[in-house]
């Protein structure tokens, strides 16, 4: 620990109980693990001191941008946790490349701010974007409303600067067309903080479109905006974003200071918005209306202007939060369905929240099938606690059963570990462990996420394995 | 060597893999045959293993814009199969639509749409594999989003065979635009001011689905006459009328059929660099841990470090 406070000052290392607070959970209110001491480096060199100094020390450790994460992967159960949001520096902005070069802990929407001037932004948008870091999105392979048109964090990241968990500092980038190379930057992206830390990262910056139209669509039946949805993707147009919300999360979304105006007597409001060139966008615009109307919408209006654009996005982006009003807990799930199986998938969700007696809030990225239904809920109640639970054990394997997945751009984390044996045969598990094992062969960053350990047969038949 | 091994099924694939271990012999990876250049850096002494048995679409669900299928399905079967629906598998990569679904992702061959319509790695959804200990792994999955577990499928892309054969591919789909027009522009494309003209062109707001420059010789083998600025220009019908009057400000403008960008790809204006992709420890420890006997497509990219 001598060593630490001397690599980064005494006020960057923290280790009373107060100050370790903080950094007992991310965004997932149901999970607390105090770490044994936090680190806060300031610099990239400071960030490689740091590595090497657990590394030597023999210590394991958990990275963290912002702590918005949404699967407890941050979580540092009695291990050293190593923020990261002190690196924050815009290390450069490239317009004519269309590229910037940032340090992690660079809040996702203030590299946005520092595009806008040349037209540009960085088009992954998680909903926490005011908040969470380039880093921790590189980590989660986060994604966001707009991904459906512009892709996630994956289609954004072109190079970073890395430091594996033994201190060597590697350098991963996207081979070029011309070259016949590894894709490392690929598999690093979405591995979750198990693979080392970005020192730096380069990203695309995305032009601001010419054109924007926004739409609210609100229907009488969840089915109907389900159906609206399939048959917005089925007819191949490509909106920048297809939003779902549900009567729940209306309700807590109107009640809340991130009233948006949306209909609070519908079932389900849709948003959609298309985007690009001028030319040809109403036609696209007019082309979602009508199908919302042939699916039975009550009623489809546009944004009148950039405002009330901004407002009908707030009540989306900000409906996690408001859900807090309703609970001190929030269960998330992320789930992933066929799209052409959102309504009959809904509906059966729908019926396992009632007969658990849970409470389900859908708020959810319908364009990519991208569900998340949310229950508000006490975990002091070991009833409800048990029932929430129960139900969403049930929603998770009725997704996997559909032919989708446990997580679309949260991460595994701690929260989805138990599903990852659901999902995948024993020997993609262990292929998983292995590629792991080629960037950290000791396993000293983020121990005991994302994999279960016991699917790692090499860990298993190491000497002093213990699960 | 006269034998190809042609397995006709993911198990059998795998026990040859687990044979050749035992037996301590290479395999070279094919797929069509449609890549020399790998073909020429396998090693001498591999036994060739090819995968066009392993071939056919697995499912298709037109509403989901997914489309999963065997490695050895050719590109032309999957745009029979999406052409019906109104759909395609935008990759259009280099080469011919006899080369295989397999190898255009082993390879992560792009084409002239790659910039508008997204490289393999931005289109592989999941993929399956036999990797050089003959165990048989899938990462991803079928939907369009996914984040579960570590990213074994951008790792498998573009590893040309290296780290493990692919067997099968789950990839995303686009609709075919609603109007869908090839124009070749009369511009002197060595020209700066033009070109600068041109680059502001494809920065958009009218992107267009590929735009390429066309030197003389090359023109005239695709039926151009002289240099041509080749673009296609894909939505509604708003949107390509006006990229076609934008086009026109470049130069003279002629219709062409879509047909014309299927010769265009059969010349590959990128040959592909090889580098030494296992030079690097970490890059090392990779291959030990998918391929620890060094069988899969030995010296494709290059040797691994100790």
């Amino acid at each position: 620990m001598e060593t630490l406070r001397h690599i980064v000052g005494d006020r960057h290392v923290l280790t009373r109980g107060s100050e370790l607070l903080v950094y007992e959970n991310d965004a997932l209110p149901g999970y607390h693990q105090r770490p044994s001491l936090v680190v806060l480096p300031g610099t990239p060199e400071e960030v490689v001191a740091v590595v090497r100094a657990l590394y030597a020390a023999g210590r394991h450790w958990v990275a963290r941008g912002a702590g918005t994460g949404l699967s407890g992967g941050a979580l540092a159960d009695g291990v050293v946790l190593l923020g990261l949001h002190r690196l924050k520096k815009i290390i450069s902005v490239d317009p004519i490349a269309r590229l910037a070069v940032v340090e992690p802990g660079v809040v996702n929407a203030n590299l946005t701010k520092a595009a806008t001037p040349f037209g540009l932004h960085y088009a992954p948008d998680p909903s926490s974007q005011t908040a969470c870091t380039i880093g921790g999105n590189v980590a989660e392979n986060a994604g966001g409303p707009h991904c459906l048109k512009y892709g996630v964090t994956l289609n954004h990241v072109q190079a970073a600067t890395v430091v594996l968990p033994d201190g060597e500092i590697v350098k991963l980038a996207v081979p070029s067309d011309h070259d016949a190379a590894l894709d490392l930057m690929g598999a690093f992206v979405g591995s979750e903080g198990c693979f080392g830390v970005a020192l730096d990262v380069t990203v695309r910056l995305t032009p601001n479109p010419e054109g924007v139209r926004t739409m609210l669509a609100d229907f009488s039946s969840m089915d109907d905006a389900a159906r609206a949805t399939s048959a917005i993707i089925a007819a191949g147009i490509l909106p920048a974003a297809l939003e779902l919300m549900d009567a729940a999360t209306i309700a807590a979304v109107e009640a809340s200071v991130y009233a948006a105006g949306y209909p609070t007597d519908c079932a389900a409001v849709l948003l959609a918005e298309v985007d690009g060139a001028e030319c040809g966008l109403d036609d696209d615009a007019d082309a979602i209306a009508a199908l919302c109307r042939e699916c039975g919408a009550r009623d489809v209006r546009t944004a009148r202007d950039a405002a009330d654009r901004a407002r009908l996005w707030q009540g989306r982006k900000k409906a996690f939060g408001a859900m807090g009003r309703v609970a001190s807990h929030l269960a998330v799930q992320d789930a992933v369905v066929p799209r052409t199986r959102l309504a009959p998938i809904l509906a059966r969700i729908a019926e396992i929240g009632t007969r658990h007696g849970v409470h389900v809030c859908n708020v959810f990225h319908a364009g990519d099938g991208n569900l998340h239904p949310n229950v508000p809920y006490n975990a002091d109640d070991p009833d409800e606690n048990a029932r929430v639970h129960a139900a969403m054990k049930e929603i998770m394997e009725l997704c996997i059963a559909e032919g989708g997945t446990i997580s679309g751009e949260h991460g595994v984390g701690f929260d989805k570990l138990p599903y990852m044996e659901k999902l995948f045969p024993g020997d993609s598990l262990d292929a998983m462990c292995r590629l792991r094992d080629a960037f950290d062969p000791l396993r000293r960053a983020n121990p005991g996420k994302v994999v279960p350990s016991h699917a790692c047969r090499e860990w298993i038949a190491a000497p002093g394995f213990n699960a | 060597m006269s034998t190809i091994l042609a397995p006709t099924s993911t198990a059998e694939l795998a026990t040859i893999v687990r044979e050749s271990i035992a037996v301590n012999c290479a395999l070279a990876i094919q797929g069509a045959r449609t890549w020399p250049l790998a073909l020429a850096r396998a090693s001498a002494t591999a036994t060739p293993l090819s995968l066009h048995m392993i071939s056919g679409i697995v499912e298709y669900v037109p509403g989901d814009l997914t489309l999963t299928a065997r490695a050895g399905t050719t590109l032309a079967e999957i745009e029979a199969a999406t052409r019906a629906n109104g759909q395609w598998c935008p990759l259009l990569p280099w080469g011919t639509d006899n080369g295989t679904l397999g190898a255009t992702f082993a390879t992560a061959t792009t084409g002239p749409f790659r910039a508008a319509l997204g490289a393999p790695r931005d289109l592989a959804l999941g993929l399956e594999f036999v990797d050089g200990t003959g165990a048989t792994a899938r990462g991803g999955g079928r939907v369009v989003k996914n984040v579960a577990g570590f990213d074994l499928t951008r790792l498998m892309v573009g590893s040309w065979g290296t780290l493990g054969v692919i067997t099968e591919v789950s990839i995303r789909l686009r609709a075919r635009p609603a109007v869908d027009q090839t124009i070749a522009v009369q511009c002197d494309v060595d020209d700066l001011t033009v070109l600068a003209r041109i680059d502001a062109f494809r920065r958009g707001p009218y992107v267009p689905l590929a735009c390429e420059c066309i030197g003389a010789a090359h023109a005239m083998t695709l039926g151009l006459g002289e240099a041509r600025l080749l673009v296609r220009v894909g939505g509604n019908a708003a949107f390509v009328a006006e990229s076609v009057r934008r086009l026109g400000e470049l130069g003279a403008v002629e219709a062409h059929a879509p047909e014309l960008w299927a010769h265009y790809r059969e010349h590959d204006p990128y040959r592909r660099h090889f580098t030494d992709a296992y030079a690097t420890p970490l890059a090392a420890r990779v291959k030990r841990k998918f391929d620890p006997h060094g069988i899969l497509n030995p010296n494709v990219l290059g040797e691994v470090a100790s």
